[in-house]
């Protein structure tokens, strides 16, 4: 026979179907939106590598200043490693060869003429002729006769011989020598001494561009730089997310998030590099998922950088510079990210040396593992679920907890009724079942729901949310293991073992003394005195100890929604207050970078702008020492600094003068990320060089745009062993018109710096807003959950004090301004730990990032991350009120009849 | 001569409706006068309580009226009821109803808080022999000290009526003497009204007033001339 227990389960569902219900709605919610994230997660990172498969994503790629012939190519193909000695040497010997054969045959001439001159005066003298222009037509006809064949004896002769291999000899030993001081530097420099060196074949495509102004509202200014790549590519394909390949020469394919973000749609028209072209398709790149410009770059930019395709002939037809970028694929495939290390740092090598040998230059080098664009987005992904699930698994426990407070008050209710049934016979095992089945039966309803929507509407949110921050392709629904385990096994996991802890510990008392509703372990509890307070405080202060365990529940779910509370609120402000001050976080409106401080006719790059004033930069590595949770982000573990050489009496930053050689001043957002102060030695790294330099810290400039070091334009030169004179750049406050566009690399403004939080905001935007009021529903729901208990569980003395004479309102303040107390000091406890964890937490991701912003609040937004909070408890207490109006006054005479 | 303080007019109560309905108050008339014990006897079932509900103003009849002191509470809204149960009522019951979590002064404090003229606190800890319980939560006492409590709670706030369900009907015989000595002491000493409902035939002895009920009605309604203290009671 089946357990009779069994049928009180629907009925006590249906009798307090409110409590259950709002239970399984916070189920669902959690659950539907943990499942929804983790499928639109899993959905799209499978997109997301099966399109690295199908789009052909190369496996780096590397830019060259001139076209690569196609020896060179061919020569990359192979791996290996040009012998660049040999190259120098041959290359000495060849122009040694030609200077020396130059000089012999020349001093050959002259020595011969001249000896033939001798020869015939000598016998023009013997035959006693002195008329000068009869020597000298003889001379001429002597030469004409036998200059030649002196010439040919002269070369036959031992003597030249030995002075010709002499002069060879000569040449070949100073190339030899000059070859060998330059080969000991390079080698040095790109670890080309490699005994061990194996080569890495690869199969090279040119994937070409350019960098072109677009105007995507033709409106005669530019909104973004495109990036325009030809339709006829072979590697890094894009997929279409609606339209098609352009096939005309005036019609453009433009990425669909940046098209998104700019308001473009298929069939508008839009002007690319002074051209107008009608937008046919909206395709997302496989290398470019995230809009990164450079790899550099601390956000991408959807707003102000695209990427398209264009016909080849249209490609053809613009006059900008076009970038030599070629991608490459290794014929063996690396099993893993060491193996993709090794790899690329042998077939930059081979690069390096073959280029050399081939009189071409490196402009770029980057491998895939570390292209931001194609790997920022699969990371990101890959981080947001573990949040989510720790932030659901917290929640779920909290609900575990409500239902053990909530079973055990009622265990507490039913005492004579468990004391009956032990005495007839029941075991303790079977009461646990009964009493655990409904919190398992409500997790269970609340996860099939729950992933059921995870797998329909949550997912195409999680999606949706995922499109709305990066370009990516298609995405197929995949069955997810993770979110099942995650959703619901772990899920009712934690249901289980919470409430078999508690069940069971409350079970174990005796038949007898749940019959005598004697369930406190002893008798012998001292009464707590209480100091002589007004009887109104004493009484709630008593409800707050008798309901302990309901508002440690409590006090950690009001902390942890106010901890979110604060991200919620923080991050967008954040954000914001960085966007805001980006005009304060650039040294100067204008910072220019020069390619190099000579044009190419070797003229200084000078300008007539009166605001101008040189500095030097350089990039190093500083080392973060940390272990990366979000791989691929970043530079690959260090973090880059950029070290400025600034001129003495600078007006764009101001630096004390004298500043000794090895001592810097380093930027707020370097001495903040990494606890740098004065005096400490930072020892700073170059990235392809093994070579490194210690600094000393004189004190902190205030700037927070960068992560930078700064020392004098003097200093910076001998310490970095540059010319006297070099520099890398411009500071102005006013644009500069008088300097070549080939000659300068980038100008920055402050428009670069708020592009970055633009990004972000917009990314975010809807959620954050979505998430805050998320948060509310789930503190009302908290609150609602564990102040019902609270009542439930007084529901007779309230009914007795209504019978006394207590009015509704007197009751409310007994029952629920505790409740009141303990959230409102909870939410203001929970808002300054939050604060100061998010503080912490943003200074902990940060180091996982390149580049630094610090978390902020708002004064309005502290108060609106409590008052929202308080708010959704507002909403709770009038329930309780209602609730404690309506509790009849014959509860407390139930049993006298 | 005593004035009528409270009155019972031809009060009517059913539950329930068509066959099911059952007629608990079939239209029941008496009068209480100002200081007088009455016991309200009858068997199970006989309306008692559902008239103790009625006295009280925490449930409502289908016709007739109560009225205190000349006050019909028929006339009452729910604020008034709530008022007047907080001015004029004290409640004493057999299960004791205590605040749990409060312990034994402050469970006496909740009735003293509700009156404009409370007794002293502290006395009525002593008149009821409670002093070395009064920190105690309720369920570190025995019944019949509970009971004492709640008798203590309803005292305190010096009301003109105490009602009393079955005060001692979950106790046994000798604490059950002590009580009743209890809430004869009150009515002496604070000159309060007391209705005591109870199934104990013994109890009227005590009592000045006696009526006794059976299915809704009123079937004796006498005044005992000779009453005995509550200490010489036998059952």
């Amino acid at each position: 026979m089946r357990n009779p227990l069994v049928k009180r389960i629907p009925k006590e569902l249906a009798s307090d179907w409110h409590k259950y219900l709002v239970i399984i709605i916070f189920m669902v919610i959690m659950i539907g939106v943990i499942s929804g994230m983790y499928v639109g997660h899993d959905s799209m990172l499978a997109s997301i590598d099966r399109g690295r498969e199908d789009l052909k994503l190369e496996d780096g790629s590397f830019e060259l200043k001139e076209k690569a012939s196609e020896e060179l190519l061919d020569a990359i193909s192979t791996g290996k490693m040009a012998d660049v000695r040999q190259y120098f040497i041959d290359e000495g010997f060849r122009e040694a060869d030609e200077e020396v054969e130059k000089a012999i045959e020349e001093e050959l001439e002259k020595q011969v003429t001249s000896a033939i001159e001798e020869n015939v005066r000598a016998q023009c003298l013997a035959m006693g002729i002195t008329d000068e222009d009869m020597i000298k037509a003889q001379i001429d006809s002597v030469m004409e006769e036998s200059y030649e064949d002196a010439l040919k004896e002269a070369r036959g002769s031992d003597e030249f011989k030995e002075a010709s291999d002499k002069a060879y000899k000569e040449a070949h030993d100073a190339v030899i020598e000059a070859v060998d001081e330059e080969w000991e530097e390079i080698s040095e420099k790109y670890n080309l001494n490699d005994k061990g060196f194996m080569p890495v074949p690869v199969t090279v495509y040119e994937d070409f561009y350019r960098n072109e102004p677009e105007d995507n509202d033709n409106d005669g200014t530019e909104d973004a730089t495109v990036r325009i790549f030809s339709g006829d590519a072979e590697i890094n394909l894009a997929s279409f997310n609606e339209g098609r390949a352009p096939e005309a020469d005036t019609e453009i394919a433009i990425d669909r998030m940046h098209a998104d973000n700019a308001g473009v749609k298929v069939g508008d028209k839009i002007t690319v590099g002074g051209k107008e072209f009608k937008v046919v398709g909206l395709l997302s790149y496989v290398n470019y998922l995230t809009l990164h410009e450079s790899n550099t770059d601390l956000m991408f930019d959807a707003f102000g950088f695209d990427v398209a395709m264009v016909t080849p002939d249209a490609f053809a037809s613009f006059n900008s510079r076009v970038h030599y970028n070629y991608s490459f694929v290794y014929e063996a495939e690396p099993a893993d990210k060491i193996e993709k290390a090794d790899f690329s740092e042998r077939f930059l090598k081979s690069l390096i040396t073959q280029t050399l040998v081939h009189d071409n230059e490196i402009d770029d080098y980057l491998p895939e593992y570390l292209r931001q664009a194609s790997n920022f987005a699969r990371a990101d992904i890959d981080g947001d679920s573990t949040g989510t699930s720790i932030f659901c698994y917290i929640l779920i426990a909290v609900i575990a907890f409500i239902f053990a407070i909530t079973i055990s008050n009622t265990i507490d209710k039913e005492a004579s009724v468990i004391g009956t049934l032990r005495a007839s016979g029941y075991s303790r095992r079977e009461l646990i079942v009964h009493y655990m089945s409904m919190p398992l039966i409500v997790t269970l309803i609340g996860a099939v729901i729950g992933n059921i929507l995870g797998y329909t509407v949550f997912r195409n949110a999680a999606v949706a949310l995922y499109y709305n921050s990066y370009s990516l392709p298609e995405c197929h629904l995949v069955w997810s293991r993770t979110a099942l385990i995650k959703t619901t096994v772990i899920p009712l996991l934690l249901m289980f073992f919470i409430n078999l802890f508690v069940i069971a510990r409350k079970l174990q008392l005796s038949p007898l003394k749940f019959l005598r509703h004697d369930l406190t372990k002893s008798r012998s509890t001292k009464a707590r005195r209480l100091p002589s307070w007004s009887f109104l405080r004493r009484f709630r202060l008593r409800i707050l100890f008798q309901n302990m365990p309901n508002y440690a529940v409590l006090v950690f779910g009001v902390i942890f929604i106010e901890l979110m509370m604060c991200f919620a609120f923080g991050l967008p402000d954040s954000l914001n207050h960085y966007g805001d001050r980006a005009p304060e976080m650039v040294f100067a409106d204008y910072q220019y970078m020069l390619m190099g401080y000579k044009d190419s006719d070797g003229n200084v790059i000078e300008t007539s702008e009166a605001s101008a004033e040189k500095f030097s930069s350089r990039t190093l590595m500083y080392p973060k020492n940390v272990g990366s949770f979000r791989e691929g982000m970043g530079s690959g573990g260090d973090e880059s600094v950029t070290v400025y050489g600034i001129s003495e009496g600078s007006s764009y930053i101001s630096l004390p003068s004298g500043i000794e050689d090895g001592h810097v001043y380093v930027s707020t957002a370097f001495s903040e990320k990494f606890n740098i102060k004065e005096g400490s030695v930072i020892t700073l790294n170059e990235e392809y060089e093994n070579k490194s330099y210690d600094f000393t810290v004189d004190g902190v400039i205030d700037y927070e745009g960068g992560i930078a070091a700064f020392m004098g334009n003097d200093s910076f030169n001998s310490v970095f062993g540059m010319k006297t004179g070099e520099f890398s750049g411009y500071f102005s406050r006013n644009e500069i018109k008088d300097i070549d566009e080939q000659d300068i690399a980038a100008v920055i403004t402050s428009e670069d710096i708020s592009k970055v939080t633009n990004q972000l905001m917009h990314s975010m935007g809807r959620f954050i807003d979505m998430f805050k009021y998320a948060l509310i529903v789930l503190a009302a729901a908290l609150i609602y959950l564990l102040a019902k208990i609270i009542i439930e569980r007084n529901e007779r003395p309230i009914s007795m004090v209504k019978i006394l004479g207590f009015k509704n309102g007197e009751i409310g303040s007994l029952y629920i301004v505790p409740t009141a107390i303990v959230v409102s000091i909870c939410s203001l406890i929970g808002f300054v730990g939050g604060y100061f964890l998010m503080i912490w937490i943003f200074k902990a991701f940060m180091l996982q990032m390149d580049g630094y912003f610090a978390f902020f609040m708002k004064p309005s937004s502290m108060v609106l991350s409590v008052v929202y909070l308080l708010v959704g408890y507002l909403f709770v207490s009038f329930i309780d009120y209602m609730r404690i109006k309506k509790i009849p006054m014959d509860e407390a005479l139930k049993n006298v009849e | 001569m005593k004035e009528e303080f409270l009155v019972i007019s031809d009060l009517k109560k059913s539950f329930g409706s068509g066959e099911a309905r059952q007629e608990v108050l079939r239209g029941m008339d008496f009068t209480v006068k100002r200081g007088e014990f009455c016991v309200l006897l009858g068997p199970s079932g006989s309306g008692k309580s559902t008239l103790l509900n009625i006295i009280g103003g925490i449930d409502t009849p289908d016709s007739g009226f109560v009225s205190i002191n000349g006050d019909k509470l028929e006339d009452m809204d729910e604020k008034q009821l709530t008022i007047y149960r907080r001015k004029h009522l004290g409640y004493v019951f057999q299960m004791y109803n205590l605040i749990p979590n409060l312990n034994v002064k402050e469970n006496i404090e909740v009735g003293a808080y509700l009156s404009d003229k409370p007794l002293d606190v502290e006395e009525v800890i002593t008149t009821l022999g409670l002093q070395d319980h009064k920190y105690k939560y309720p369920n570190q006492l025995s019944g019949g000290q509970q009971q004492r409590v709640s008798i203590g709670r309803a005292v305190v706030k010096n009301p003109d009526i105490l009602m009393c369900d079955e005060p001692t009907g979950a106790l046994d015989y000798k604490t059950s003497k002590e009580i009743l000595a209890l809430i004869e002491d009150c009515n002496r000493k604070y000159g309060s009204t007391i209705i005591m409902v109870t199934h104990n035939e013994a109890i009227k002895y005590m009592a000045d007033h006696v009526i006794k009920l059976r299915d809704g009605v009123v079937r004796h309604n006498d005044i005992n001339d000779k009453k005995i203290p509550a200490s010489e009671l036998e059952w």
